[in-house]
């Protein structure tokens, strides 16, 4: 089974160096081919390993070298395939084989094709060895791969003044929550002596709640930067500028989620604190409701996804948070599923629509995109978690969590914006297949995309609808591993309320967002109707100003501390200050040149000077030798000494 | 009055002091090795007495030493003086600052 | 004829130098690269034989110079001071083979190179004071003419500066030395200046508060550590291409060497007592410069002052007293050397074409060298200390090390990985994204064979270390164990016994441990 492993785990790696060879020519459709078949086979590997512990096999564990090892610290190049890091290779690979493919007709007409599956690929490899690796330090490899990979593909196109610095903002973000990984990381090894997971945990319950706290909280700061949590979340949205299905596999399925599998994979630690898991909760809870409020009113048809991934996110920490790790695990799976074939439907509205974002500059488009129409409905569907599709399962399962264990308000919260998704999935979905064509008044021709890419997406498709059927065999997946139960309420009565009630809601949500939005005589927004007055829909519109508030008190004030940092202190203080003792230096030998004119009679004036000075010297020492008995008594009658 | 070891000692003293005085007032470079000489002697003079004060030749043949090498400065000194004024033209002091600093 | 490898390999390049003189202009630049090349086989050879298990010295040579005042030529290494006298071999091979083919005066700058090449190997390989202090002395005078002859439009102000400045620090060092020296005859009647005599000196904490001044003052002024880092810009700025490669690959770690080498084993309480502050200092260094680095217009200057905040991260790693942190500063100076060498020899391609360096000339240059900016991309994602390069491990081991004496300084010092990320990525935005809007700057050549000559092996020791650092963390980790392990044992205080960590129990009880598991 150990080389399933290693092929699951290298075969990414082998595909990005492949690619890389081509970068510098020009498109090879071979490149995007083998780069294809490499991540498949990673994807097949991961699927026999799948198989192999659904059948009860052990976890295997390689060790295949060492990295670091000095004084008492050890840290080898180790992988684990358990019921964790299985299913996140699963998902990993099964989305990646999807994106590759599809990519093969999203970027095929642009001129750094091969580029593009080199970063893509190296992408996978780092996020497997995130996934994959048994130790806290190699997960920070992957960990920082990741944010390298997602750097170098937001930047994508290098060119654009707004992808690059999206890019750099998005891996300076990302740097400031790894910094609290890292912390956590010291922590961890200075109270129990290594960086194995299965060591340290078991080490875990001797050490006292202040150490565990402050690791918990470090870690989870380090998972709040991948995941975008609030208020590290400013990048994600900004992060749309690289190529859709970069969207669809980084800032959708895999990168961001990383968090939660953080957090999922350190449970033995979170258990410890419930204390910092509800906080985490709560935490999860406001992002989703916050980011879910951004999505209602944003114009930005993946900003719009984003926000939505952000949503979503936050449901995946409030289970966590809670203790429900499999819940987490299987809503992050779910929606893996459905979000990446989100992007990809919106990747083929753009390609259709010529890179146009703004949905109500579209309209109609059903009739000519039938496919991406019925693809993104049923995504939708899945999304606001209707049943029985994908989104139903894991979803309500955060929601009973939350009620079963007495959390009421993050309940409340999860559920009203449980309608809100509903409501902006259904905005997107209304805005863009229906109503009146508005794109013809630019011109557009709109097409649809190429069938094979239509049939890449066609296995996301099929797992948004039945992934829920899979509950329950994931439950026994990973029953074992995460110390999983079911979240059960007791009175039947309750429960059929409560689902019902939900589904109905939601509906309700869908439907009106049908009504508001499907309807033909919806006109492009200009700023003018008393809506987009209110001071509500701006405070949305902008974010919360939270973004131009980063701008103006945090980049600008870091940029004029550096200039006067540079201008001010090191050159005018710093600097000055040496410069000034040379000088000082050099000013007491320009006043004291005189002496040395070469004019001769002034020179023996000196030299009769310094006679007579060393002559005074020598009889004021010889004075005071000869009588320092008399002046020391003299002294003390002053009482000097 | 007898002539005692002081009065030889303040007349070497005035000497010194009308030596120094030339050595630092005088501009002329003739003038300054006359004020050299009465430098010299001064000590000169402040050796022998001693010496016979104490009965200890050593100051006289201190004496002689000053005396042999004085003979030879100011040969030497003689000697560059008048290459010195066959080139410039002149032997005051001010005008030589060739190793102006 | 391995006995005397180290002294082959310190005087070979300054015989060859003088011969140098004799050799026609021409032929200059091959004898150059021969002499570098023979030289750099040689520092592996010394790599192949030296004992990874051994802690102590090797290759230890004796000769006697001044023997009544204990002055002797001892060289010797240990696991600390091989991998930099490999490193030094390797940059003057590198900076000769590629000089720029227009330099003026070839000769003497490849004369004054393997002069400098001399000096540094003598400063890592010295165990006498004495004569570690005259090779550091006259690592100066090289330098002075590369920066002073070779330099920019400011190039006298800067190479006096450069001079005057360290020339100062090292003087006070000095006094120390003798100081030393002076109390090894008090106590035992005899005098010395071998280092390795001096580590068995327990000396009393007021003198070595004193004298961990002295020999800080001449450490911290080469380093440069905040405040005394102001003539590195300068030199920097000013200095050719070589003349900056050397300066941060090489010259830069003899303050930190020095560190390791001199202060910790022989002032372990005042190296203990002066912890806090320095890492105050460190501090101040990482986040300051990086500010400033972020502030710059040339790109040079960015990757000077990004030297200066990495430097920072080497003395914080010195400065937490235990294996871990010892060990990731010396593997940071290695890599440090290797990532910012190779970063001045990039600015330097992009200077030979374009004659500037500021950053507002270019932009787009991804699309016109994507050679250039793929190799540029990878020593800037070293630099910014993602793992796998290089410089991770240092970094990390620095900072996990420091985190056991200090929680809070470590978060504080732990932003360098946030701050250098900021200006290293603005920098790289601003040179390479973008359209090219400089007529001049779209039909650049990419790099040339000579270049990639140069860059290319130094990529793949940047990944092949950070992948596989096992064999130069091997024997650093031995010979660091050792002097931590001395540090332990010599040190007064309580305080000094409680945060230098007894390397040897802890040894014995990992054997207890691994006996118990049998």
């Amino acid at each position: 089974m150990e080389k399933y492993l290693y092929i699951a785990l290298f075969a990414p790696l082998v595909s990005s160096l492949f690619a890389a060879l081509f970068t510098a020519q020009p498109k090879k459709q071979f490149v995007g081919i083998v780069t294809s078949l490499l991540i498949f086979t990673s994807f097949v590997s991961s699927s026999i390993l799948l198989v192999y512990i659904l059948k009860g096999g052990e976890p295997i564990h390689v060790e295949l070298m060492t990295w670091m090892a000095t004084g008492g610290l050890y840290i080898p190049f180790g992988f684990v395939v358990d019921e964790v890091s299985v299913v996140m290779m699963m998902v990993v690979t099964l989305v990646s084989t999807v994106v590759h493919v599809y990519s093969n007709g999203y970027m095929d007409h642009d001129k750094s094709f091969n580029r593009f599956f080199a970063w893509l690929s190296a992408f996978v490899f780092s996020m497997m060895v995130l996934v994959m690796s048994d130790n806290f330090a190699g997960l920070f490899i992957g960990w920082e791969g990741v944010g390298l990979c997602s750097w170098g593909l937001i930047g994508f196109w290098y060119n654009r003044e707004s992808a690059t610095w999206a890019a750099n903002e998005a891996f300076i973000m990302n740097r400031i929550a790894d910094l609290g990984m890292l912390i956590g990381l010291f922590l961890i090894y200075w109270n129990t002596g290594t960086l194995q997971y299965d060591e340290a945990f078991a080490k875990l319950p001797y050490l006292d709640t202040a150490t565990l706290t402050w690791t918990g909280i470090f870690l989870f700061i380090g998972a709040m930067g991948k995941s975008a949590q609030f208020p590290l979340h400013t990048w994600l949205a900004d992060a749309m500028e690289g190529p859709t299905p970069v969207s669809a596999l980084i800032h959708a399925a895999t990168m961001v989620t990383a968090g939660v599998y953080l957090v999922i994979r350190a449970h033995p630690l979170f258990d410890l604190i419930p204390h910092v898991g509800l906080f985490i909760a709560s935490l999860g809870a406001f992002v989703a409701i916050f980011a879910a409020s951004m999505a209602l009113v944003n114009r930005d048809m993946k900003r719009i996804i984003a926000y939505s991934t952000l949503s979503q996110l936050g449901y995946m920490f409030a289970a966590a948070g809670l203790g429900a790790y499999w819940v987490a695990l299987f809503h992050l799976m779910a929606h893996a599923f459905f979000k990446a074939l989100l992007f990809l439907g919106a990747g083929n509205v753009m390609h259709a629509m010529h890179d146009e974002l703004d949905p109500f500059k579209m309209g109609g488009l059903k009739k000519t995109m039938k496919w991406t129409w019925i693809m993104m409905t049923i995504a939708s569907f899945a999304l606001a978690g209707v049943f029985p599709l994908a989104g139903f399962y894991s979803k309500d399962a955060i929601l009973e969590t939350a009620f079963v264990e007495h959390h009421f308000i993050i309940y409340t919260v999860l559920l009203f914006t449980a309608g809100l998704t509903a409501f902006y999935s259904f905005r997107l979905v209304a805005l863009i297949f229906h109503g009146e064509e508005r794109y013809k008044l630019f011109g557009i021709h709109p097409h649809e995309a190429y069938k094979y890419m239509l049939v890449a997406m066609s296995p996301l498709l099929v797992l948004a609808i039945i992934a829920g059927a899979f509950q329950h065999t994931f439950f026994e997946l990973v029953e074992e591993a995460l110390h999983a139960v079911h979240y059960h309420i007791h009175s039947e009565v309750v429960v059929w309320i409560m689902t019902i009630g939900t589904q109905a809601f939601v509906i309700a949500m869908i439907i009106y967002a049908y009504k508001k939005y499907a309807r033909k005589d919806i006109k492009i927004p200009d700023g003018t109707s008393p809506v987009e007055q209110s001071f509500i829909y701006k405070l949305l519109f902008n974010q919360y100003y939270i973004p131009y508030f980063y701008e103006e008190y945090i980049v600008k004030p870091y940029q004029e501390l550096s200039e006067i940092f540079w201008k001010k202190v090191d050159l005018k203080i710093v600097d000055a200050t040496v410069d000034g003792i040379a000088k000082v230096l050099y000013s007491t030998g320009a006043a004291t040149r005189g002496m040395q004119n070469g004019n001769l009679s002034t020179m023996l004036r000196w030299m009769v000077v310094g006679l007579v000075l060393l002559l005074l010297i020598a009889v004021a020492i010889g004075i005071t030798v000869r009588y320092s008995e008399r002046i020391t008594l003299f002294l003390s009658g002053l009482g000097v000494l | 009055m007898e002539i005692g070891l002081n009065h030889y000692l303040v007349l070497a003293t005035i000497l010194f002091g009308i030596g120094l005085y030339g050595v630092m007032r005088r501009k002329n470079l003739l003038m300054l090795f006359f004020a050299t000489e009465i430098l010299l002697n001064s000590v000169n003079i402040g050796f022998a007495a001693i010496s016979h004060y104490y009965g200890d030749l050593t100051g006289q043949m201190f004496a002689f030493f000053v005396i042999a090498i004085a003979a030879s400065e100011v040969a030497v000194g003689l000697g560059l003086l008048i290459v010195w004024y066959k080139r410039h033209n002149s032997i005051d002091l001010d005008e030589m600052s060739l190793m102006r600093g | 004829m391995f006995d005397h490898i180290l002294s082959i390999l310190i005087f070979f390049p300054a015989v060859a130098a003088l011969l140098g003189f004799v050799v026609k202009p021409a032929g200059i630049r091959a004898y150059g690269v021969a002499v570098a090349t023979v030289e750099f086989v040689l520092s592996l050879v010394l790599w192949l034989l030296y004992d990874p298990n051994v802690s102590g010295m090797q290759f230890l040579e004796t000769l006697p110079l001044v023997p009544s005042f204990g002055i002797n030529y001892i060289v010797g290494i240990d696991g600390i001071s091989l991998f930099i006298i490999i490193l030094a071999a390797f940059f003057t091979m590198l900076g000769i083979a590629t000089l720029p083919q227009n330099t003026k005066d070839e000769k003497n700058m490849i004369v004054t190179l393997l002069f400098l090449q001399m000096t540094m190997v003598g400063v890592f390989a010295a165990l006498d004071a004495i004569v570690f202090y005259v090779f550091w002395e006259l690592s100066l005078v090289p330098m002075l003419y590369i920066i002073g002859a070779w330099g920019g439009p400011l190039r006298i102000y800067a190479s006096i500066k450069f001079f005057l400045y360290t020339f100062a620090g090292s003087l006070v060092m000095l006094v120390g030395m003798l100081f030393m020296a002076y109390f090894y005859y008090q106590v035992t009647g005899k005098w010395s200046f071998a280092l390795l005599d001096w580590y068995r000196l327990v000396l009393p904490v007021s003198y070595q508060v004193w004298l961990f001044l002295a020999f800080f003052l001449g450490f911290a002024i080469k380093v440069p550590m905040f405040p005394f880092h102001t003539w590195l810009p300068y030199a920097h700025g000013q200095a050719p291409t070589i003349g900056s490669v050397i300066l941060a690959a090489i010259l830069l770690k003899m303050g930190t060497y020095a560190f390791i080498r001199f202060s910790l084993p022989l002032f372990p309480d005042a190296s203990v007592l002066f912890m806090k502050p320095i890492a105050v200092l460190a501090i101040i260094m990482i986040i300051y410069t990086a500010m400033v680095a972020y502030a710059q217009k040339d790109i040079k200057q960015v990757v000077a002052y990004s030297s200066i905040s990495h430097m920072g991260v080497i003395i914080l790693g010195t400065f937490a007293l235990n294996v871990e942190g010892i060990t990731g500063s010396i593997f940071l100076m290695i890599g440090h050397g290797v990532v910012s060498g190779a970063l001045f020899l990039l600015v330097g391609v992009i200077y030979e074409r374009r004659h500037t360096k500021l950053m507002s000339e270019f932009g787009g240059l991804a699309d016109v060298m994507p050679r250039y900016a793929l190799i540029f991309g990878i020593m800037l994602m070293a630099s910014v200390g993602l793992p796998l390069t290089i410089n991770f491990v240092g970094e990390f081991l620095s900072f996990l090390g420091f985190y056991q004496q200090s929680h809070i300084l470590t978060l504080i010092a732990g932003s360098a990985i946030i701050v250098g990320a900021i200006y290293m990525l603005s920098a790289f935005k601003k040179a390479f994204f973008g359209n090219v809007t400089k007529k001049e700057n779209e039909n650049l050549p990419d790099l040339t064979k000579t270049e990639l000559f140069a860059l290319v092996p130094l990529s793949i020791i940047t990944i092949w270390l950070g992948v596989y650092p096992k064999p130069v963390l091997e024997p650093i980790n031995n010979s660091v164990e050792a002097v931590v392990e001395l540090m332990h044992e010599k040190a007064i205080t309580p305080e000094a016994k409680l945060k230098i960590p007894d390397v040897k129990a802890i040894r014995i009880a990992d054997a207890a441990v691994v006996k118990e598991a049998e």
